[in-house]
């Protein structure tokens, strides 16, 4: 099987594009050069950029005030004034959609962003450099691994207490949970891509272990943790909700997605929107990064050039 | 080989130490006292407190403690709990619905990620690759509780008695594997979306190399491109993802179990963390850890296997 | 390019699809039509999870209570009007200051294992109940027996001094005496007219020799496989940390006559949405609490076989009175937050009428129950900010804690917008993990403002809702309320000649609560009960147990 490829596997060097430049150009740049060409990449950005917009100042998206509930109204459907119908606590839906960005896309964006990197540099490190590097990461995964979730979160509420509870709190919460996946993966990825000849072959050449792990390892062996963080992004957001009852995750009167989520499902049969709303915008975000990371993964793969 | 998973054997020690220790301080460190939990929403007499805590050991320090209940673990006892029923007995037909429903999660994870992700990879760009991103969407937004209900009315209730066809149980083990097929799905639904986009990108990028062109233009037939040197170069990732996703299912179905009755893990370790009972915490972490460990073990196996330029270090 | 597996994959996500259609029109239409099922079916009752293993000396739960009253039957039983009725008892009475109480048996009542159920019977397991050392959920209730502190012993300089608790001077109550085979009498430890009405409850419930170890204790294994005098028994064994199911059968030789029904099964379920759709699909016969969620549908898909009734529960809000926020010190201001939360709208949206607006200390189903009592109850919202605003209420914040374990989260959130909205002070909702947890934190005046609190009566007095939660020293007196002239009035209650001049001080005691505030009332707990076609004549008590005796089949 595998034999075939040897002969034929291209080295990670690579042909000019087709632009006027100076200098020789690293994979990085070209990346780059072509990501700024890729529709996908344009229309998730331009997606991303308008969610990180409404988080910024959602009250230029939704003039009412998303705490002025009347419980009398709870559970009305979509109308004129109230595009996205009521909730179940009798306030507006579609405001507070928008006021619910702010903190699900911060606490989505900064846990996937401490996940990726902290799975990500210690998978490639245990990947890379394997042996007694490897055991010690790996075996440090798999301790809090083995933490079913809510322990996490207990864990955590333990340390520091509920008074402490906030974004950050919660961020911390579903990062120490995520990051061992995320190490998992990198590292198969990484070990992967360690055995391909061009990395021996960058190896021959005396180049320095951090060269060959950034430039021909990881531009390989990122694109499994790309997946992973885009789909985490999501799960975040939904999850962080999970958190608020054990009295460290976001509390009222805060808004989150999750939180919508969470409060609308025992009567979604009774009304869905409630949960519908917030649970199409998180799909959207999520959709914004799988489009970037797809774009991103594409414009690292000389071949599709 | 035999050395390398001697050794990882070995290296567990310090794992499933350091596992239930973070776990068993935790618990401990918890704002509630157990013995005043055990009173419910009514004051328990002091008196009969202070010989609880005498009885159960809780005035001895969080060192101590730990040690007399981890050096029971290790000789198979793992403790009472305040109520004085046997961890080991309270486990037995626990872990077994548990794991059944976590096996059966895991296989139709595995099935229906690699094989929405296959599709998705072979049709890409089309209007199907677009269908199935929709739905991992979809079953990354949508929590388990609605989507245990929904296919809980429709597959349980609704099938039964308007079409007559009994065949998904709406709750409980009764009725042997078949009830383990909807919950199983409904756990599963996320780790799912993670599987068909791994699959998906991991495929199409073995698709695009050149040994793949080379078998093409051999005229080798596409099925057997598929199966012979795609899939299985592509594989590594997911079965990386589906070996650590196991304990995970094991650990994290509390809704689940709780909507369709089933009487595991998940919801006993909701209970006995809400009871402080930690002999039962560790005791299910300690399982857990190992279950994982041992998960890992066969995956970091595989790839060798998978990949035979790989070797053991 | 073709792959076989593509279309059996696209028909499972269509399957998903019209799933997520399917319930968006909610469940309409009739569902249960599984009319006859075979005799040889028990009839099947929810429940949820007992506490503790069935003994009716550690049992302080619905479900507990639900099991128990199938297997035995207590000195008194409760009629429609919550009237005591004598049931195990031949008579009850009291001596001139209802101080010592005289209790005559009634002959007939057999344990299932063919042991008469005697006077011993009663004192043993009450003895077995009280003892500190048991560790019994029942054991507070004999507090009111003479010599209760010296089986119990209370540590002198409360938990946190030096000293150390004395151990139990005795393993029985002196004040319980038996006379004859059928006779045993009654010490109290201070006159209480009431005593009688407390008899009804599960921890008075006698039990038969083979319970106990000799030593004081309750045999494990009694736990597992309880021996009663109802009208069922165990069919087997059942264990509380595996079990699912709990199995009785008739008990053929009950001296009240056969029950109906055959056999019961209870089943154990984790979650009330479930056992619905089980109600539904005919696959459960009784469910004695449905969701709320539910309740919509179950009225108009059940019919007939709907039960709402009110039952003994009250919800409130208790407060940190004692080091907690400015506002939940002042009663003035306890006021204007009570007259600010729109109760009415609250029960009908959140808990779509399984509870109804609460109007005074204790439940409507007590006798001396006012209606409007409380009148600081009633939502007012101008009144409520005008008092606010006099007394310096300010902007806040006002916080609001919950235990996020049991589905209060929706109410809380609720009234959280009423006090917003119409005191104008920002609110903070707290959410604990468990009650215990706020019981924790309460001590160390972390609860800053109010709780959520609820009660649900241990027998049908109005005593029972005022001495625990508001009495010096009461077991559930969370917001640590302490009044000497309320304190008297109970006393002058209990001891008073008759129950109607008794409810009288206790209906001035409660006058006291009122003008004090130091919890408020929100709601009153209702049942919302309903069953298959397979069974009929299901009635609910107010301890929310099923009548099993009378429940027939459809046949």
């Amino acid at each position: 099987m595998s034999e075939l490829n040897t002969a034929v596997q291209e080295p990670k060097a690579h042909p000019r594009r087709k632009q006027k430049e100076k200098k020789p150009n690293s994979l990085w740049s070209d990346a780059w050069y072509d990501l700024r060409r890729n529709k996908v990449f344009l229309v998730g950005t331009a997606i991303a950029i308008l969610l990180i917009l409404m988080a910024i100042m959602p009250g230029v998206f939704a003039p009412q005030n998303p705490l002025a509930c009347n419980l009398v109204d709870a559970r009305q459907g979509i109308s004129s004034e109230h595009w996205f119908g009521i909730d179940n606590q009798g306030c507006d839906t579609f405001s507070r959609v928008i006021h619910g960005a702010r903190i699900s896309i911060l606490v989505g964006l900064l846990t996937s962003v401490v996940t990726g990197l902290v799975g990500g540099v210690l998978g490639l490190i245990a990947g890379f450099y394997g042996r007694w590097v490897d055991v010690i990461l790996s075996r440090l995964a798999e301790i809090f691994f083995a933490i079913p979730s809510i322990l996490g979160a207990l864990l955590l509420l333990s340390a520091v207490g509920r008074d402490a509870a906030g974004v950050w709190t919660v961020v911390l919460a579903l990062a120490i949970l995520a990051w061992p996946m995320v190490l998992r993966i990198m590292r198969a990825a990484v070990i992967t891509a360690k055995s391909q000849d061009y990395v021996t072959a960058a190896r021959a050449l005396g180049a320095s272990p951090f060269r060959i792990s950034v430039r021909h390892i990881l531009p390989n062996a990122v694109a499994p943790v790309i997946v992973v963080c885009t789909m985490n992004l999501g799960v975040f957001i939904a999850g962080e909700a999970a958190l608020s009852f054990l009295g460290v995750g976001i509390q009222s009167p805060n808004i989150s997605w999750g939180l919508m989520i969470a409060d609308a499902r025992n009567r979604f049969l009774m009304a869905p929107e409630p949960l519908i709303f917030p649970a199409i915008f998180l799909s959207i975000t999520v959709l914004s990064f799988v489009m970037i990371g797809d774009a991103v993964r594409d414009a690292l793969d000389p071949k599709l050039r | 080989m035999g050395r390398y998973v001697i050794r990882r054997l070995l290296q567990a020690i310090p794992v499933l130490l350091g596992s239930t220790f973070l776990i068993f301080c935790t618990v401990y460190a918890l704002p509630g006292d157990p013995v005043m939990i055990l009173g419910g929403e009514r004051r328990i007499d002091p008196v009969l407190a202070a010989q609880l805590r005498e009885q159960y050991g809780l005035n001895d320090p969080l060192i101590v403690q730990y040690w007399n209940y981890i050096s029971g673990v290790f000789v198979g006892d793992f403790g009472e709990t305040f109520q004085g029923v046997q961890v080991a007995d309270l486990f037995a037909g626990k872990f077994q619905v548990t794991i059944q429903l976590a096996v059966t999660a895991l296989i139709i994870e595995a099935l229906v990620g690699l094989g929405l992700g296959l599709y998705a990879a072979l049709r890409r760009g089309r209007w199907q690759d677009h269908a199935v991103l929709a739905l991992t969407l979809l079953l990354v937004s949508v929590p388990t509780l609605v989507s245990g209900f929904v296919l809980q009315l429709v597959l349980g209730v609704k099938l039964k008695t308007e079409l007559g066809i009994d065949f998904f149980p709406i709750s409980g083990t009764e009725a042997g594997w078949r009830s383990f097929l909807v919950p199983g799905f409904v756990l599963a639904g996320t780790s799912i979306a993670y599987l068909v986009r791994l699959t998906r990108t991991s495929l199409m990028e073995t698709l695009r190399a050149d040994y793949i062109r080379t078998a093409v233009a051999k005229g080798m037939p596409r099925s057997r491109v598929l199966g012979r040197h795609a899939l299985r170069n592509s594989l590594i990732p997911l079965v990386t993802y589906l070996g650590a996703d196991l304990g995970t299912l094991m650990g994290g179905a509390v809704i689940t179990e709780a909507i369709f009755n089933l009487n595991g893990i998940g919801q006993q370790l909701f209970q006995s963390v809400a009871r402080r009972e930690n002999a039962v915490v560790v005791g299910v972490v300690t399982v857990l850890v190992l279950v994982y460990l041992l998960a890992n073990l066969i995956v970091d196996l595989l790839y060798a296997v998978l990949d035979p330029r790989i070797r053991y270090e | 390019m073709r792959v076989t597996k593509g279309a059996r994959i696209v028909a499972g996500t269509a399957l998903l699809a019209v799933a997520v259609a399917a319930c968006g029109g909610g469940g309409g239409g009739t569902a249960t039509n599984d009319g006859g099922g075979s005799s040889a079916q028990p009839v099947r009752v929810d429940i949820a999870k007992p506490q503790h293993e069935l003994s009716p000396t550690n049992t302080n739960d619905t479900s507990g209570a639900e099991v128990l009253n199938a297997l035995f039957v207590g000195l008194v039983d409760y009629d429609k009007d919550k009237n005591v009725i004598l049931r195990g008892a031949e008579s009850i009475e009291p001596d001139a200051e209802s101080k010592m109480w005289t209790i005559k048996l009634k002959d007939g009542y057999k344990f299932h294992n063919g042991e008469a159920v005697t006077a011993k019977s009663y004192v043993d397991a009450w003895n077995a109940a009280a003892y500190g050392p048991n560790v019994q959920e029942g054991g507070h209730f004999f507090s009111a027996v003479k010599g209760y502190e010296d089986v119990a012993p209370v540590d002198p300089d409360g938990e946190e001094g030096p000293q150390k608790a004395p151990e139990p001077k005795a393993k029985t109550l002196s004040g319980l005496k038996v006379v004859d085979e059928k006779t045993f009498t009654v010490e109290l430890a201070h006159p209480y007219s009431g005593f009688k009405t407390m008899l009804g409850y599960t921890t008075f419930m006698p039990m038969p020799s083979a319970a106990f170890d000799g030593n004081g204790g309750i045999k494990r294994e009694f736990g597992e496989n309880p021996i009663g005098n109802g009208p069922f028994k165990m069919a087997k064994p059942f264990k509380l940390a595996t079990d699912t199911t709990i199995s009785m059968v008739r008990y053929d030789e009950f001296v009240e006559g056969k029950a109906k029904i055959d056999a019961v099964e209870f089943k154990i379920s984790s979650d009330k949405g479930t056992s619905w759709n089980e109600l539904r699909a005919g696959n459960l016969d009784i469910m004695d609490q449905l969701p709320p969620e539910a309740i919509a549908t179950a009225k108009q898909e059940l019919g007939d076989r709907y039960i709402e009734q009110p039952s003994s529960g009250v919800g409130y809000f208790g407060f940190n009175a004692r080091n907690g926020e400015e506002w939940a010190k002042n009663p003035e201001l306890r006021k204007a937050v009570s007259m600010a939360i729109d109760r009415k709208t609250i029960t009908e949206q959140v808990f779509s009428g399984t509870r109804v607006p609460a109007d005074d200390f204790v439940s409507p189903i007590v006798a001396g129950y006012r209606k409007g009592a409380c009148v600081e109850c009633v939502y007012d919202p101008a009144k409520a900010k005008a008092l606010w605003d006099k007394n310096g209420g300010g902007k806040g914040p006002v916080s609001l804690s919950y235990n996020g374990d049991g589905g209060h989260k929706e109410w809380i959130e609720a009234a959280a917008n009423n006090l917003r909205q119409n005191l104008g002070v920002e609110v903070k909702v707290d959410a604990f993990e468990s009650f215990a947890a706020i019981l924790d934190e309460l001590d160390k005046g972390k609860v800053t403002g109010g709780f959520r609190m609820a009660w649900i009566m241990d027998y049908p007095s109005m005593e029972n809702y005022l001495r625990p939660i508001f009495g010096t020293g009461g077991s559930s007196n969370h917001g640590r309320y302490s009044n000497k002239d309320f304190d008297e009035l109970l006393v002058k209650g209990d001891s008073a000649k008759s129950d109607e001049e008794g409810v009288k001080f206790y209906q001035q005691a409660g006058d006291m609560l009122v003008k004090d505030m130091p919890y408020i009332p929100v709601y009153f707990y209702q049942t919302n009960a309903g069953y298959s076609q397979r069974v009929k004549n299901v009635t609910i008590d107010p301890f929310e147990r099923i009548d099993l005796a009378k429940v027939e089949r459809v046949s």
